[in-house]
């Protein structure tokens, strides 16, 4: 059931997901469709979301935004100061952009880095748990991991956790997506796109999320909002159609759509690659755990068992 | 396929003797007519045996090579030769349609001009039929219906018998071919099949796969959940190089959608565009009506079809034009072994039926 509707403002929004936007030139909504946007929205009892660009967004753009309830994300180098600051999430593309930036625990933050950028700055990383309360790290290489990167990523994730288990010690409750979402979770939480987020585009489309926008390459429209929503072979958005993400339980997973169409050519066939990451995070989490647990008493019916598989395909293949 | 390509094939896939773990190997040559091209494959035929012995690789002496021809260039010295000196590691299918009116239907020489007369190819396979038969006792045919080919189904099934072919592997196209109305002239073929396999005593030395005890039944959503086709479970490699799930998935198979491409010899298979093919199950694929299907066993699919036909690029969408042509044959089989059975019993031969007969090969894809 859809929850959510996503606008993306203009052409050149920032991404706060594992693509990488390759619309770069402006090219904002056309006010008309953002209204009905938003009053498609308020029919269908979606919550909004506002994807903005760098650049700030005309006066009569941000009055229209403002007649409903809706979160904000922004890229941390937004022009508009006052939006930047009241935004509910955050996105920084480079490592460099937040040591200029006052962070603060009222807004959730979106890190998008490649993987060896992660690696190599997970003390740099630590060092923002005691400024912020939710922290979204995002890894935009996904597809190029290897093999010989699983040892140095579990490396990685036990060098944060180490730096969230010192937060718990001084009584901060820090959320990081990769370690402590799966403690929290009782089933799968993806990002559920085509199922229970779409997104609408300037071009007044609606497209599965805003990938699928900006990746000419496999882009296709559900719909427009002149037409209507149009999603064909709904159920292929849903876990229950997903053979190898109904038996997983890295309920953390992004379960990324557009990775998956881009990778394996079906929406709900998650790669390799997207797997295992998601399994190394599991682990790291069920490890979290542990080391939380011995400060004091923590979610005590949790249990995340332990597993000898990094990929739920090779558990499927053995059924 | 040129030589290097093929040569290049053989040893990319010898060379993956961890990723092809399987005890043995088909090498199917499929494609147009494999015997217009019997020095080539004669020439990788070869160079596969020879790969295999010089590697000790684990498919020595454990490999088939399988040909679907039409039959026309079988008895040509240069294809008997082939034959002599591979005979015990071959599979040779020569496709004969039925009657001369059904196989000359759609089996018919290119002509040089239009003026030219349309000539079918039945003669020229049927001579051949007592030499392959000779060399392949169990020789067994594969018939492919479509809409035109209805009425000849009966008369066909029993020429080929009279033929000496006692395996007749047939199904129905699984494209969105039927008119109103095949449904009730497959039945009444089928019935009249039934009668004639039956009545003549038939079915003790030939079987018919429209035929078969395991078909028409409804199907667990959790027991009987394996896909039917095999697509992914196999290699198919085109003259260029590349490698596809199956035949079906070449851009030369496809109506409306792109190829899909898992691989080519220069960086070999890509396990991420095959980890949708080996994730399939049926209830995943099918729509709702399909799962809750009565009749649903032996309700077959291809995957390849179901590509083409869907209405996003996904091998996740079962195409359901077959629907009502797998109803008329269930009933129809229905009725096969309804009289079958009641003529056994009144025989006495029942049990002597079930202790002797035939287990039905797998279903042709």
């Amino acid at each position: 059931m859809l929850k959510y509707l996503i606008v993306q403002l203009d052409d050149s929004s920032v991404s706060f997901c594992h693509y990488n936007n390759e619309r770069k030139k402006r090219n904002l909504m056309p006010f008309d469709i953002l209204k009905e946007a938003v009053f498609w929205s308020m029919k269908e009892n979606l919550t909004l979301q506002f994807l903005y660009p760098e650049y700030e967004i005309p006066q009569e753009y941000k009055a229209e935004i403002a007649k409903t309830s809706h979160a904000n994300i922004v890229p941390s180098t937004c022009e508009d100061e006052e939006l930047r600051y009241d935004a509910d999430v955050v996105v920084f593309n480079s490592l460099e952009s937040i040591n200029c930036y006052q962070l603060s625990k009222k807004q959730s933050y979106v890190i998008r880095l490649t993987l060896a950028d992660l690696i190599g700055n997970a003390l740099f990383l630590r060092k923002i748990l005691p400024k912020v309360d939710r922290l979204n790290i995002v890894i935009t290489d996904i597809t190029s991991f290897k093999v010989e990167d699983e040892a140095i990523y579990s490396e990685c994730l036990k060098s944060l956790s180490e730096g969230i288990v010192d937060e718990y010690k001084a009584s901060h409750s820090i959320q990081v997506n990769l370690l402590t979402d799966r403690m929290l979770l009782e089933e799968m939480n993806n990002c559920n796109a085509g199922d229970e987020t779409i997104t609408i585009c300037p071009d007044g489309n609606f497209y599965v999320c805003p990938a699928f926008y900006s990746d000419r390459e496999i882009s296709f429209a559900i719909g427009s909002i002149s037409n209507g929503l149009d999603i064909k072979n709904p159920q292929l958005y849903k876990i229950s159609h997903a053979p190898i993400c109904r038996i997983c339980d890295a309920y953390q997973c992004r379960r990324c759509i557009w990775l998956n169409r881009k990778t394996t050519l079906e929406v709900n066939t998650p790669s390799r690659e997207q797997c295992v990451i998601s399994h190394l995070e599991r682990n790291a989490s069920r490890q979290l755990l542990e080391k939380i647990r011995e400060i004091g008493q923590f979610l005590p019916d949790k249990n995340i068992e332990e597993i000898e598989y990094l990929d739920p395909f090779d558990k499927l293949l053995k059924r | 396929m040129e030589w290097p390509i093929a040569k290049a094939a053989i040893d990319y896939i010898l060379s993956q003797e961890d990723s092809f773990p399987e005890e043995s190997v088909v090498w199917d040559f499929i494609g147009g007519e494999p015997f217009l091209e019997i020095d080539l494959i004669d020439k990788i035929c070869d160079y596969i045996k020879l790969e295999l012995y010089r590697l000790n690789h684990h498919w020595f002496n454990s490999y088939r090579f399988s040909f679907s021809t039409n039959g026309i260039n079988y008895d040509h010295a240069k294809v008997q030769n082939f034959i002599a000196k591979n005979l015990s590691h071959l599979s040779i299918g020569i496709t004969i349609d039925g009657t001369k009116e059904k196989h000359d239907l759609n089996r018919i020489w290119k002509r040089a001009n239009s003026s030219e007369p349309e000539r079918g190819s039945y003669e020229n396979v049927i001579r051949n039929i007592p030499l392959w038969l000779s060399q392949f006792p169990n020789g067994a045919t594969k018939v492919t219906i479509s809409s035109d080919d209805i009425p000849y189904i009966a008369e066909s099934v029993l020429h080929l018998f009279s033929i000496g072919i006692h395996e007749v592997n047939i199904n129905c196209v699984f494209e969105d071919v039927w008119k109103d109305g095949d449904d009730i002239i497959f039945e009444e073929q089928l019935i009249g099949l039934a009668d004639a396999i039956i009545d003549q005593n038939l079915y003790k030395t030939n079987n018919c796969s429209f035929f078969s005890e395991n078909i028409g039944k409804p199907l667990s959503p959790t027991l009987d959940n394996h896909n039917w086709c095999g697509a992914g479970k196999m290699l198919a490699i085109d003259a260029a190089g590349n490698f596809y799930p199956c035949t079906r998935f070449a851009s030369y198979s496809l109506r409306e959608k792109k190829p899909v491409i898992i691989g080519n010899l220069n960086d070999g298979i890509n396990l991420n565009k095959l980890r949708p093919f080996l994730s399939l199950d049926r209830t995943t694929q099918s729509s709702l009506e399909c799962i809750d299907c009565e009749v649903g066993s032996g309700c077959a699919w291809c995957q390849g079809e179901n590509y083409d036909a869907a209405v996003t690029p996904t091998i996740y969408q079962r195409s359901t034009a077959i629907c009502k042509m797998h109803k008329a044959r269930v009933r129809a089989n229905n009725y096969y072994w309804n009289k079958l059975f009641s003529k056994l019993e009144a025989e006495g031969e029942r049990e002597e039926y079930e202790k002797h007969k035939k287990t039905n090969s797998q279903e042709p894809c």
